[in-house]
Formats: C-alpha cells, sequence, structure tokens
C-alpha cells in the first residue's frame, strides 16, 4: 500500500491523480497546489483516498513518492524538498531550464540514494522511453528524431512558445550544434493529427541522448503552439486547436547489416498523456506498480525517465491504461 | 516636402499591397508512402 503526494492540479496534475486513483495499491493521494482550493477542488472529486496538504508546509508523513506537475523551477525546488527527506521524485518538465535545474540535483539525490525521474510527460518523457524502445530493437542506434505537437495547460503552452524563441540545439557528430532555424519540417504524425509542420528546438535533446547514448545525432522538433481562442485564429490564420497532441519518434540504425529505422508514434490528449506518464512514474517509484520495472536495480541520482525505466514494462502498463503507441509500418516511395 | 508626400504615399500603397498579397503556403506537400501506422501489443513489449 503507497502514499504519493501530487504536487500541481492543474491540467496534468488532474489526471495524473485520477491515474493514480486508478492504481489499485496507491491507496493515499495528497495533493498540494499554490492555489488551495484548486487542491481541494481535485481533492473532493478524486474520493476518500484523497486529502490535501498546504505547499508550504513540509511534506507529510508517509509518503513514498512525490509527483510533480508543477512547471520549470518550480519542480526544482519541489524534488529538492523531496531530495532533503529521502523522497524519490517524478517530474515533469518542458522547458530547458526546468530539465537543468531537475538534472542539476544529480548529487544530492545520489547522496540521499533516491531517483529524481526528470521529464515524465509526452516529450520529454514518453518520447524518450519510444526512443530507448525502437533503439534496442536495432542492433547500433546511430541517430533519433522525436516530434511532438500539442500542449496541455497554459503552462505547457508557455513552455511551447518559449521554447521555438529560444536558441534551438542538436547532438551531431559527438558535439552540441547550435543549427540555423532553416524553417519548418513536415512530419507526420498518426491520426487525426496527420502532417504537421515542426521546428527544431532544444529542451528535451539532451534527455534523449541520455535516454540512448550510442546517438550521433538527435533533435527534438514541435509543432506550431495551440491557438485556443477563434478570434486570434481568425487574425493570425491559424486552425484552431483540435485537442490532440501527438509524439513521432524516429530511430535510424544498422540491423542485420544494412541500414533500417524504427518509427513510433502515439496519439492523446496533451493532458491525458502526460499525466499517465507521470502517474505511471510516481506509483512505480512508490512501488505501486510491480510490473513496471527499472533498466537498473535501484536507480538513484536525478536523470530522464528514458534513461531509467525498462521500455517494454512501461509502454505495456501505458498500454494498459489507454495510452498506446503505434509504429510505422511501410516505407517512403518518394 | 512634395517629395516626402510621394514617399509617403509610395510607402503606404506598399504596405497595403503587402496585406493585400499576403502570400502563404496553402495546403500540405503530403510525403509519398507505403504502409500505416499499426498499434503496439503483447509481442511488442516483450
Amino acid at each position: 500500500m503507497s502514499s504519493v503526494l501530487l504536487v500541481g492540479a492543474g491540467a496534468t496534475g488532474a489526471r495524473a491523480a485520477r491515474q493514480l486513483v486508478d492504481t489499485q495499491r496507491v491507496t493515499r493521494i495528497v495533493v498540494a497546489d499554490r492555489e488551495p482550493a484548486r487542491a481541494a477542488a481535485l481533492a473532493d472529486a478524486l474520493g476518500a483516498a484523497a486529502d490535501t496538504t498546504p505547499l508550504d508546509q513540509p511534506f507529510p508523513e508517509g509518503i513514498d513518492a512525490v509527483a510533480s506537475a508543477v512547471p520549470a523551477r518550480a519542480g526544482a525546488l519541489v524534488a529538492q524538498r523531496a531530495i532533503d527527506v529521502g523522497v524519490p521524485v517524478a517530474a515533469v518538465a518542458d522547458d530547458r531550464d526546468g530539465v537543468a535545474a531537475l538534472l542539476a540535483l544529480d548529487g544530492a539525490a545520489r547522496e540521499a540514494g533516491v531517483l529524481v525521474a526528470a521529464g515524465c510527460g509526452l516529450v520529454p518523457g514518453l518520447g524518450d522511453v519510444l526512443a530507448r524502445h525502437a533503439a534496442d530493437a536495432l542492433d547500433r542506434p546511430d541517430e533519433a528524431h522525436v516530434a511532438r505537437v500539442g500542449a496541455a495547460g497554459p503552462a505547457c503552452i508557455a513552455a511551447l512558445r518559449r521554447a521555438r524563441h529560444e536558441p534551438a540545439l542538436e547532438w551531431a557528430d559527438d558535439a552540441w550544434h547550435v543549427p540555423d532555424r532553416r524553417g519548418h519540417q513536415l512530419v507526420w504524425f498518426p491520426d487525426p493529427v496527420g502532417a504537421r509542420e515542426c521546428e527544431i528546438v532544444a529542451p528535451g535533446v539532451e534527455l534523449l541522448r541520455e535516454a540512448v547514448p550510442e546517438l550521433e545525432r538527435a533533435s527534438v522538433r514541435v509543432g506550431e503552439v495551440p491557438v485556443r481562442r477563434s478570434a486570434v485564429a481568425l487574425v493570425r490564420r491559424k486552425p484552431l486547436d483540435d485537442g490532440w497532441a501527438g509524439a513521432r519518434v524516429e530511430v535510424w540504425g544498422w540491423r542485420d547489416g544494412g541500414r533500417d529505422a524504427v518509427v513510433y508514434g502515439v496519439i492523446e490528449r496533451p493532458a491525458v498523456a502526460a499525466g499517465t506518464v507521470l502517474a505511471v512514474t510516481a506509483a512505480a517509484l512508490a512501488g505501486a506498480l510491480a510490473d513496471v520495472e527499472w533498466r537498473t536495480p535501484h536507480p538513484k541520482g536525478a536523470q530522464g525517465l528514458g534513461a531509467v525505466v525498462d521500455p517494454t514494462t512501461f509502454l505495456a502498463e501505458l498500454a494498459r491504461r489507454g495510452v498506446k503507441a503505434a509504429v510505422f509500418e511501410g516505407f517512403a516511395v518518394a | 516636402m512634395r517629395t516626402f508626400r510621394r514617399g509617403l504615399l509610395v510607402g503606404l500603397l506598399a504596405v497595403l499591397v503587402g496585406v493585400v498579397v499576403r502570400v502563404r503556403a496553402k495546403g500540405r506537400i503530403v510525403p509519398r508512402t507505403s504502409g500505416g501506422w499499426r498499434e503496439l501489443e503483447g509481442p511488442d513489449f516483450r
């Protein structure tokens, strides 16, 4: 029987909470948010298994894992507090500063003997796990390209907007490069998303390389910032957000002596995808999901999700919860 | 003054023409591929 502290009751946090409630061996969920009323509303909706705690108070006794669904640097502060009391953390992070702040806790987490799983959303997060899964299917993977469209809540949209304005980053020839933005690239996602123009960005590429250290080339691309107001869509001549998020993972390498590629895709509502990944990771850290395995026994330190979790058991658990990845079977003919 | 007015008029016309003739790509170039997406199932998780 496990207890999980959920920090953040926004779009992703609410979906993660629902997934945690549906996890048989998670018997207690404590919700904290900077807006106490929002935390209370979420706890009420979850039922008897949930209660709340003020965010500025010490963590409650008996917590087995922390699920952090707050943006950027706030997530690192939550993680630091968890490390101080020796509790593992699963944290969403979709901007470069947030990921860096979480990874900077590596020394403290190792000293405390706990794991800080950084980037437990769609991308970074599920995209890295899929990249690891694809890499395992090849004899010698050497190139990976991840793309994402969609955003969960306002904080996620803000992070996406920042990512598209900041300098991009890619891994090529064993070094980091700041690529010129030469325009968009058309990326093909599973239906109903289809083809979307995506731009190369920095957030997530470091965690992608951490998940697949064999890579010689790695990049992350994101689609346009979703437009959710019809007036803005009219003025800017952009399509209204259809409410879907997608990730596409393309890993190239060598298999049976020939050049080959493995392409995975996943389509889901953005908050559902990120919330489910966060909840499964936190539940596994709390010891409530025996089926989800780690790549090494008792992982510790601050690491990306794709580097620490066993992709097959993790993806199987996500599939059981309705977040199903797909593989592209085919080839380009022109 | 006359040159300034002409310049202003030309600039204004250029802006108007730019707004009217705003060239944007329409539609998408669909890559020609053969195949499709298949959901990952039991054997894929072993």
